[in-house]
């Protein structure tokens, strides 16, 4: 075919794999020597620092741990930030996963990353963790219900009357703060429908960039905020002096998207220049 | 600093994974296809043994010290659902179905309408007027047009001609945009969960694990 050679027809048909090589060899550059791009924060970020901040000591906050595994890189700057700023706080802090993985992110984080005992934090008094359990939609609404109707025990199978911090909580009135973490998109519709419609629970989110533009229909006007993906992850570590690895994944994502930016153009430039030339 | 044996061993089985997937980067090929369905084997396992934990702890612990034997009756409907695995009995599965659907439905129905439908549409239109800052107004006004406009986009049963088809072509406009920032936010995940990756690579698996840094 004639026209195979103009360079339009060239533009268009780079292989894919230049892609992936130039957009990994850009993400390595600051992973190796971190750039320190500047970044500023959204008023939906403050607003989600705020909704922890602004609560009395001795607040209760439950957090519905939705997160997997295979989505950890993009949350975990979220979550560290948000475990860092709970803790650095006189809040009691009641954590359930309703995602198998949610534990295993758990047992990390605690171990590894932010030890509730560096901030003073006791088991069982400043914290407690339900463990999994596979709740959906029905189970989200027994929960505020009653938590004793879905859980009996804590993740270690002590049953929840024996743990001190438990002894008066057991449904949304005792709840002063819902953070709901969720990585399938329409979750986000579960808080609205069975804690912040029913009860006018205060909730904030934490979700996949992905989901962002699904949750935003709900804030401000019912969640009070939500972080969606790494970038506002970041920006809670410089809204809460909280640290962690969210800038660096900053740095390497804003370098990441110039290779793929570049495809971008020259794969439109191809098809309006095969276009406007008749190929 | 050495690593212990059993952190080390970690870090090599999950480069191997991560090498794994990012081989389909350069074509479909076997050692992605292991690695794929090994991965997919492990989550399915783990999955499977902690939603059983979950039935344990919460369904039959509380039968055993508490004496809740109503408790019985989901353990009971729960088992039902395994029926399927015999035609001869495969009906019975029907009713835990029924019974998940039917409480589903109903514990969704009061906040879909008071919540998604009532409560996004009244702020629709009191978006506009509830702010007085400038921005925030004509925020709520294209928020309230857009809502509008896009919705006559899926208006079928008149001809789109004349002021419906106005708005319908705006309303268009409105979904592409909204589309193009879906899958701006998607690319944006797929780099930032690359971005993991490599720094995993580098920062602990070559740096600590190989380097021993």
């Amino acid at each position: 075919m004639s026209g195979d050679n103009t360079i339009w027809d060239k533009m268009g048909s780079i292989d894919y794999r230049y892609v992936y090589a130039i957009t990994i060899v850009l993400i390595l550059i600051p992973v190796i020597r971190p750039l320190g791009i500047p970044m500023k924060t959204t008023k939906i970020t403050v607003d989600y620092f705020n909704a922890i901040d602004n609560l009395p000591a001795g607040s209760i906050v439950a957090v519905s741990m939705g997160g997997g595994m295979g989505t950890l890189d993009e949350l975990e700057s979220a979550f560290l930030a948000t475990w860092r700023v709970l803790f650095q706080r006189d809040l009691k802090v009641v954590f359930y996963s309703t995602t198998a993985d949610g534990p295993i992110i758990l047992d990390y984080h605690f171990k590894e990353k932010v030890k509730p005992e560096n901030y003073g934090k006791e088991y069982g008094v400043d914290y407690v963790r339900l463990g999994y359990n596979p709740l959906g939609e029905p189970g989200e609404a027994s929960f505020a219900l009653s938590i004793r109707s879905v859980y009996s025990t804590d993740y270690q199978g002590t049953p929840l009357d024996d743990i001190p911090l438990m002894q008066n909580i057991d449904s949304h009135e005792d709840i002063d703060l819902l953070i709901y973490i969720y990585t399938a998109c329409t979750s986000v519709e579960i808080v609205v429908r069975q804690w912040i419609v029913p009860y006018n629970q205060p909730s904030v989110g934490i979700t996949l960039g992905c989901c962002g533009p699904m949750a935003s229909p709900y804030y401000p006007g019912q969640l009070l905020s939500f972080l969606s993906g790494s970038g506002p992850g970041a920006e809670l570590e410089i809204v809460g002096n909280v640290p962690g690895p969210g800038a660096l994944i900053n740095d390497a994502k804003n370098l990441g998207i110039i290779g793929l930016l570049i495809f971008l153009v020259l794969g439109n430039a191809s098809y309006w220049g095969k276009r406007l030339t008749g190929g | 600093m050495a690593l212990p044996f059993w952190d080390l061993l970690g870090l090599w089985v999950a480069a191997f994974f991560s090498f794994s997937v990012l081989s389909f980067l350069w074509k479909d090929n076997l050692y992605y296809k292991f690695g794929q369905q090994f991965v997919v084997g492990v989550v399915v396992a783990h999955n499977i043994l902690t939603s059983m934990q979950a039935v344990y702890n919460n369904g039959v612990v509380p039968i055993m010290t508490k004496g809740q034997i109503t408790l019985i009756v989901p353990i009971l409907v729960g088992i039902l659902a395994y029926t399927r695995l015999s035609r001869d009995i495969s009906w019975a599965s029907k009713y835990p179905v029924a019974i998940m659907i039917g409480v589903g439905t109903g514990s969704m129905v009061v906040g879909t309408l008071r919540g998604q439908i009532i409560g996004q549409v009244s702020m629709a239109i009191t978006d506009v007027f509830k702010s007085s800052a400038p921005m925030d107004m004509l925020n709520g006004l294209i928020i309230f047009v857009g809502t509008v406009a896009s919705l006559t986009f899926f208006v079928f049963t008149r001809e789109h001609r004349g002021a419906l088809g106005g708005s319908a072509k705006l309303g268009r406009i409105f979904l592409m945009i909204s589309l193009g920032a879906n899958w701006a936010a998607e690319t944006v995940w797929y780099l930032t969960q690359m971005t993991g990756r490599v720094m995993f690579l580098y920062n602990e698996w070559l740096l600590k694990g190989i380097l021993g840094g």
